[in-house]
């Protein structure tokens, strides 16, 4: 594997991820938590479209893919939606749980099959049983 | 009904990785700028029409707010980046289990420090042992795509990279 290097680096990113929802969290108490989440996409698409025009953007390209790579935007909404549905019937220890259950559990059928244009790697010995170890690890947590 | 509602977590948790895996592929087609562009434009478009039909009146808004409580943005934003580039690169197995365990480490230390205004939960040995148990996971998930890697070069001397990559 050549890219090593970007493990780390993709485990940074994650501990971002939890800074904002800690930062999300409060904020959305405040002013509502639909209002917080459009305030964190929409300073992200100013952010970004800066970066658009500065750059050399490949629009029209983009316009040209078939349209289910474009969806990647609107499943986002659809999981924060499944989430406020389900939160309040299962708790939210659980549903954390869940939620990183099925985030590991499909990306190792994902990578098997290689759907979605990603390259195959098979579940094999050590995939299982990093899946295990992530299970009791979440078991440990909450 | 409580195990349609655990159904449907587990299945927005799919969602969640589906979305990376889509947007790592679309980026490495369009760029990565382009590909995490497109997922917050989208989002704040849609976020916003559920806001402001559904939502109901707060004291505050947005504007009234303390500024330092919008900044997770700029977080969002570079995971975005980060994610799209990598996951086309490393596979989708790695990338998730790398965010997962960014996540949780970070959400225990804000937990024993109590940063952000969150209450202190100090590490008891539980925790580390989890945080060991997800290293291990890592390692594991790693040292599989090494193997796999080593097969795919033996078998066509061919590195199993993303068929996309090779061109740029």
């Amino acid at each position: 594997m050549k890219h090593v290097w970007l493990i780390p680096l993709v485990v940074a990113a994650g501990m971002g991820l939890s800074v904002e929802a800690g930062l999300l969290g409060p904020l959305g108490e405040e002013v509502g938590h639909a209002w917080a989440v459009v305030g964190i996409f929409a300073l992200g698409s100013l952010l970004l479209t800066f970066g658009l025009i500065f750059g050399r953007p490949r629009l029209a390209l983009m316009f040209s893919q078939p349209r289910w790579l474009l969806t990647g935007g609107v499943l986002g909404p659809v999981y924060v939606a499944a989430l406020t549905i389900a939160t309040p019937f299962v708790g939210v220890g659980l549903t954390m749980v869940g939620i990183l259950f099925g985030q590991v559990a499909a990306s190792l059928v994902i990578d098997h099959f290689g759907w979605l244009g990603s390259a195959r790697r098979e579940v094999d010995g050590y995939r299982v049983a990093a899946l295990v170890a992530i299970l009791v690890a979440l078991w440990l947590i909450h | 009904m409580l195990i349609f509602m655990i159904v449907l977590v587990v299945a927005s948790g799919a969602i969640l990785c589906a979305q990376s895996a889509i947007n790592g592929r679309l980026g490495s087609h369009v760029g990565v700028l382009e590909s995490a562009w497109l997922t917050f434009t989208l989002g704040a478009m849609l976020s916003l029409l559920y806001a402001f039909l559904f939502e109901p009146q707060h004291a505050l808004t947005l504007f009234t707010a303390p500024r330092w409580q919008v900044t997770g943005a700029f977080f969002g934003v570079v995971y975005m980046l980060v994610i799209v580039f990598a996951m086309p690169r490393v596979g989708t197995a790695a990338a998730t289990v790398s965010v997962i365990s960014g996540q949780l480490l970070m959400s225990l230390l804000i937990d024993n420090f109590g940063w952000l205004n969150n209450p202190v939960i100090r590490l008891s040995g539980a925790r580390y042992a989890a945080m060991i148990l997800l290293a291990i996971a890592l390692f594991l998930i790693y040292r599989s795509n090494a193997r796999q890697g080593a097969q795919a070069m033996a078998l066509n001397g061919e590195s199993n990279e993303h068929p996309h990559l090779k061109q740029s």
